[in-house]
Formats: structure tokens, C-alpha cells, sequence
């Protein structure tokens, strides 16, 4: 994947920009699914997942071939992601709560249709348990669990994506799962 | 035992510590239970079903893509 990555850019880097879309194509719903964890809510994370890809396009010259394309994309998502909660930080719980409705509005609908096995919609509910308690975390363990877990990033990659000496991240992952396992540990 | 736990988690336990770790284990129930809920937790995180993105991403991204550019690479090909 790397390879046909590292192709595409120098395409990109030589003016063609439908090269570009086939990296979107390759990367959108990794980086979607990052967002969407981080931010708990769908509308916002296509906002941020598509800023992202603009961000990585206008800087694409400033990426360096010899490293990989998907850490410094992540990055560019994460740190995007981490602004936008640090900046609405006053509603940013409503919508953590509003992220719940969706589900819940979702979950009716589905039961309409009455042809969901019982267990996925319970599952689904659970799904949207985990993520309202994912994103009542504070920022900088959420942002740690979102790559480790989900991401399945190792902390090598993660302390380059933040920024972070290695110590700091596995500190953060440590009190994160801490954290989650007290929220979590009813459902 | 808790940091213990973590490091395991992490992969950076030694061999002497592991066995460390699931002797106490095996004698501790709160130490038992804790690990059991940090493990659950972590199936919890990793069981979120398969994201997409939205319907027509990549055409919105290809639509908000700065417009010389484009106009350029018409000029060099």
C-alpha cells in the first residue's frame, strides 16, 4: 500500500490531481474512523476527516518519502481533531449526549424494521455506550486509545503522530485504560 | 501489580515479571478481577463495528482541492 501511496504523490507533486483521489479513496475511512472516534459525532468528523485530506494535499511537498504516508496523515486528523476539542470545549458534552441520541433514534428505526437479531441491536447499543464513554475522556488519553485501539498503531508510531516522548504516551494509555475500565466496567 | 498489568498489556513485560505477574494473579481475586475488566475493556474498544465514510468523500475532497492547481496540471499534460 505504501508503495502505490508513495507513487500517487509523486504524481500529486507533479500536478496531477487525480492522483490525489485515489489516496483519499485508499486512506477516507481509516481517517473517518479516527475522527468519528475522537469526536464522537459523524457530521463533525467528516468535517475534520475532510480538512484533513485538504491539509495533506496543500502540504503534500512537505512530506517526507522516506517515512510513512499513514502516520503523517494520522497526524495531520489527530491534531485537527484535538484542536476542535480543545476549542468547543463548553458543548462539547451536549454533543457526546447528542451522539447518544443519534443512536438511540437509530435504534428505534431499527426496531421498526423488526429484522434485526436481538443481539445486534443490543450490541449496538453497546456500541454506542463505548462510544459516549470514549469520548468523555479527557482529550490527551482519548487521543492515545483512539490510536492503539482502534488504529492499532503501536507506541512508537503513536509518540510520533503526537509528538510525545515514548514515556508520556504509555503513561496516558495506562491512565486511559484505567479510566475506561472504571466507565465501562457496568456494561 | 497494576503498572505490572499495564506493561503486559503493552507487551513490555520480562519473562520474570510475567510470571510474577500470573502467580499473583492466580492467589489475588481483586488483582484477578481488575485484569479481567482492563482486558473486557479493551474487547469493548476494539469491538466498534466497521466505520465508512460518507457517501461521496472523496468527491467533496476532490471539489474543496485549491483550483490552480488544477488548471495547471491541464497546462502540463
Amino acid at each position: 500500500m505504501e508503495l502505490i501511496v508513495k507513487k500517487r504523490i509523486k504524481q500529486v507533486l507533479k500536478g496531477d490531481q487525480q492522483a490525489f483521489g485515489e489516496i483519499v479513496e485508499l486512506y477516507k475511512d481509516r481517517v473517518f474512523h479516527v475522527c468519528y472516534r475522537m469526536l464522537g459525532n459523524r457530521h463533525e468528523a467528516e468535517d475534520m476527516a475532510q480538512e484533513a485530506f485538504l491539509r495533506a494535499y496543500t502540504n503534500i511537498h512537505k512530506f517526507d518519502v522516506d517515512r510513512k504516508f499513514s502516520t503523517w496523515l494520522y497526524r495531520i486528523a489527530t491534531n485537527l481533531c484535538i484542536d476542535r476539542i480543545r476549542k468547543k470545549k463548553p458543548d462539547y458534552y451536549l454533543d457526546a449526549e447528542v451522539s447518544g441520541t443519534e443512536g438511540l433514534t437509530m435504534y428505534s428505526q431499527i426496531q421498526a424494521d423488526g429484522r434485526l437479531p436481538e443481539e445486534e441491536v443490543e450490541s449496538m447499543e453497546i456500541q454506542e455506550s463505548i462510544q459516549k464513554e470514549i469520548s468523555l475522556l479527557p482529550d490527551k488519553y482519548r487521543s492515545v486509545i483512539v490510536l492503539k485501539y482502534i488504529e492499532e498503531l503501536s507506541l512508537k508510531e503513536i509518540s510520533e503522530i503526537l509528538d510525545l516522548p515514548l514515556g508520556t504516551v504509555k503513561t496516558r494509555i495506562h491512565r486511559g485504560r484505567e479510566a475506561l475500565r472504571k466507565q465501562l466496567r457496568t456494561l | 501489580m497494576v503498572h505490572l498489568m499495564h506493561e503486559y498489556l503493552d507487551e513490555e513485560l520480562s519473562a520474570e515479571d510475567e510470571k510474577k505477574l500470573k502467580t499473583h494473579l492466580q492467589a489475588c481475586e481483586a488483582c484477578r478481577t481488575h485484569f479481567q475488566e482492563l482486558n473486557r475493556t479493551i474487547a469493548y474498544v476494539q469491538s466498534s463495528s466497521h466505520i465508512q465514510a460518507p457517501e461521496n468523500f472523496t468527491q467533496k475532497v476532490m471539489n474543496s482541492l485549491p483550483n490552480e492547481k488544477r488548471k495547471k496540471a491541464g497546462v502540463e499534460r
